[in-house]
């Protein structure tokens, strides 16, 4: 009897390590994409990127820009800055205006000078990533 | 029509939480100036609860337009701090801590720490009131809120919890209360933006206010969601009459190539499409006298 407890117990401890492993606390980037936000632009929103562990391998949000707004994503992940992490911006018609993976370096913050008020995508895809786990912020200015 | 069929999107949009769709969007105002040759049905996926309440933008960035439009703050414009009292339902008290998120906000960004407080006292009151109290950080708000020299810290914490509470709701399964919190909040940032622009008529208040087309039909995609709960029939109502009204207004696309630049590390592209809001005195006329309607029927 005491056998089987104690197999259950390590049972659990280990299923709740794994899922301690495998969590991404993507509050910790939100914080730190805040702070790499150029001076003069406003924090306007946040993104979760959770690849829950490479199982999901696109996060997209839908956003309402603005024209004579300029919008600026600064991102970071836990493979550190914004590495293993790419963000890409779409217009309403699924055209691709912007990616942060730039002449094969991750950029950690890019700025969108927005002249056509409309829906966008911003999603966020992995490279080489081993956490799968970020966040994003976008700033605006006028 | 426009009333069918945006019931029929709703529908798609709870039987299709998590799967892709392709559906036709009433947008036939907004065309662009590439395909008018060739005329084809602007398409777009019909996206789950969630990702259109994300897409709503910040109250912030109208409330930030109004303050370089070099506006002069004036309290009486917003909603009385002291009504809170009146707001007793789940519906009232959402839409208006939504109405006060915008007003916090506004006091927040023009730096009237005084006004702040009392607005973050009854944005507490009625996040008390809803149970979700417990997200919103009133403490450090206002303590950043009595210091003078933080203002920017002050309102990235405020849009933050905001957010927090949001993100909360949906977690719960409680977007209703999400999606009339950000009702509220539009409401309260158009309002105060037609109220300027009557005072003082803007041609940069008035485009500001004709491309809120756009945000009006994704909050009436979610509203439309929720037409059963009580009180969202009115709104969904008045809202509607307003779209009516903002279907006049055309929004031409002028379609052009993106250039970009690296400045200091940082990558800076330019749009090459522009948009231009169609929108006349006589519109901005008739959304001012409604929407003035609407948020005093929701204010009491």
């Amino acid at each position: 009897m005491k056998k089987i407890f104690l197999a259950f117990s390590l049972m659990f401890a280990l299923f709740t390590l794994n899922e301690a492993n495998a969590q991404c606390n993507a509050e910790l980037y939100v914080t730190k994409s805040m702070k790499e936000l150029n001076p003069g632009f406003q924090f306007s929103k946040s993104y979760r990127i959770d690849g829950r562990n490479g199982t999901r391998r696109k996060i997209e949000y839908t956003c309402v820009l603005a024209k004579d707004t300029s919008y600026q994503i600064t991102i970071s992940g836990k493979d550190g800055g914004a590495q293993g992490l790419i963000s890409t911006l779409y217009d309403a018609k699924r055209r691709r205006i912007i990616s942060s993976f730039y002449n094969n370096r991750f950029l950690g913050t890019w700025t969108y000078k927005c002249t056509s008020t409309g829906i966008y995508y911003l999603s966020f895809t992995f490279k080489d990533s081993k956490s799968y786990c970020g966040a994003a912020v976008l700033g605006f200015k006028r | 029509m426009k009333t069918k069929y945006l019931n029929t999107l709703a529908a798609s949009v709870l039987l299709a939480s998590s799967v892709s769709m392709a559906s036709e969007l009433p947008k036939d105002k907004v065309k662009s100036s590439t395909e008018e040759a060739q005329p084809t049905k602007v398409t777009q996926e019909v996206l789950p609860v969630t990702e259109v309440l994300e897409s709503i933008p910040s109250p912030l960035e109208i409330s930030v337009l109004i303050k370089e439009n070099g506006t002069i703050y004036n309290k009486g414009d917003m909603n009385a701090p002291d009504a809170v009292s009146r707001y007793n339902t789940t519906f009232q008290k959402a839409i208006n801590l939504g109405i006060y998120g915008t007003d916090l906000g506004f006091a927040n960004i023009y730096g009237k720490n005084q006004d702040a407080i009392t607005y973050l006292n009854s944005v507490r009151d009625l996040a008390d009131g809803l149970g979700i109290g417990a997200f919103f950080d009133y403490e450090t708000i206002k303590e950043l809120a009595e210091s003078s020299n933080r203002l920017d810290e002050l309102i990235q914490q405020t849009t933050l919890n905001f957010e927090k509470i949001n993100n909360n709701l949906r977690e719960r399964k409680r977007e209703n209360v999400s999606v009339l919190i950000l009702a509220g909040g539009w409401i309260e940032a158009v309002y105060l933006t037609t109220v300027v622009n009557s005072r003082e008529p803007n041609d940069l208040l008035k485009d500001k206010i004709g491309d809120q087309k756009i945000v009006l039909d994704q909050l009436l995609l979610v509203l439309d969601i929720y037409k059963s709960s009580a009180g969202f029939e009115d709104l969904i109502n008045d809202l509607t009459a307003l779209q009516e009204v903002y279907d006049e207004i055309e929004i031409e696309v002028i379609v052009g190539e993106p250039t970009m630049e690296e400045i200091d590390g940082v990558l800076v592209v330019t749009d090459g499409t522009r948009s231009v809001v169609h929108v006349t005195d006589s519109d901005i006329q008739k959304i001012t006298s409604l929407l003035k309607s609407i948020r005093n029927k929701v204010i009491k």
